[in-house]
């Protein structure tokens, strides 16, 4: 069970440099080519400019997320403007919540992405449930 | 991928109860690969056969960040602008296995002609009529031309 103190805990990325060709294999990927006029990333990259604090929770030896049982259950994004190669993104991340129920635990994590000038890009909130061994 | 303007929907006609053009998607384990590339998470649950089952799992399993994007894919693609998708929430209510051929499908379920906003609901199921992503909505913004 991981610890409640946790709860709190911040994690800040290096800003994420957007390019075009992040947006284009993200694109390959999950196999959305549409195109208009100008380059503009899928909503759910934001997962991309995001995966920096995701990645510093997951790998944080003190919180000792049991990520081999770790299964995305939830996801919610609030979008506040589209995003475009060269735009230079910080996301902050936080364990808003930790709470046990029928055995499973579930970890709530919010992510705050902003551009140089602090206003934000986009919120999110993941819901993580770690499944019993 | 090119679309034809005409399908574009103007937000005057759209209507309540009204469905969007459903997307189909086959889930293969090159795309999860590439899905791993692409976005950073390079869980083995989602690359490695051995570990994934060693940790309970029928095998690798897809991303369920990869089933979000399609079902965002499905409402984008029928409004024709990506800036226009102002929120998208759901819930991973299956696991996507290699071979999975998804189904996603949208519903527009409200629409405030005041503040020219909609809200539609998304589902993905699988081949099986199984849903993997549930209680999906999308807050879609026909007001403001959002400028960086």
């Amino acid at each position: 069970m991981t610890d409640h103190r946790f709860v709190g805990r911040r994690y800040e990325s290096a800003p994420f440099e957007v390019t075009e060709a992040s947006i284009r294999d993200f694109m390959q990927a999950i196999g959305d080519l549409a195109e208009d006029g100008e380059l503009v990333a899928p909503p759910t990259y934001a997962m991309v400019y995001g995966s920096g604090p995701i990645w510093q929770l997951w790998s944080d030896q003190e919180v000792a997320l049991d990520v081999a049982h770790l299964v995305h259950a939830e996801q919610s994004f609030r979008f506040h403007r589209p995003v475009q190669p060269g735009d230079r993104i910080t996301a902050e991340g936080r364990i808003t919540a930790i709470n046990e129920r029928a055995g499973m635990e579930f970890v709530t994590f919010e992510l705050a992405a902003s551009d140089p000038a602090g206003r934000p890009v986009s919120a999110a909130t993941t819901l993580f449930i770690i499944r019993k061994p | 991928m090119s679309r034809e303007p005409s399908v574009i929907p103007a937000f005057e006609r759209i209507q309540v109860g009204q469905s969007l053009p459903e997307l189909r998607k086959t889930v293969t384990v090159e795309q999860i690969r590439a899905y791993a590339e692409a976005s950073g998470d390079r869980n083995p649950i989602h690359l490695d056969e051995v570990f994934a089952r060693s940790v309970g799992l029928p095998g690798v399993i897809a991303h369920g960040m990869l089933t979000m994007a399609f079902g965002a894919q499905l409402v984008t693609d029928w409004l024709g602008d990506r800036r226009r998708m102002a929120g998208f929430h759901g819930r991973f209510s299956g696991m996507v296995l290699p071979g999975d051929e998804l189904r996603c499908t949208g519903t527009v379920v409200a629409k405030d002609a005041d503040a020219r906003r909609l809200t539609v609901e998304v589902r993905v199921e699988n081949q099986k009529g199984e849903k993997v992503f549930n209680k999906g909505v999308a807050e879609v913004d026909f007001a403001t031309e959002k400028e960086n």
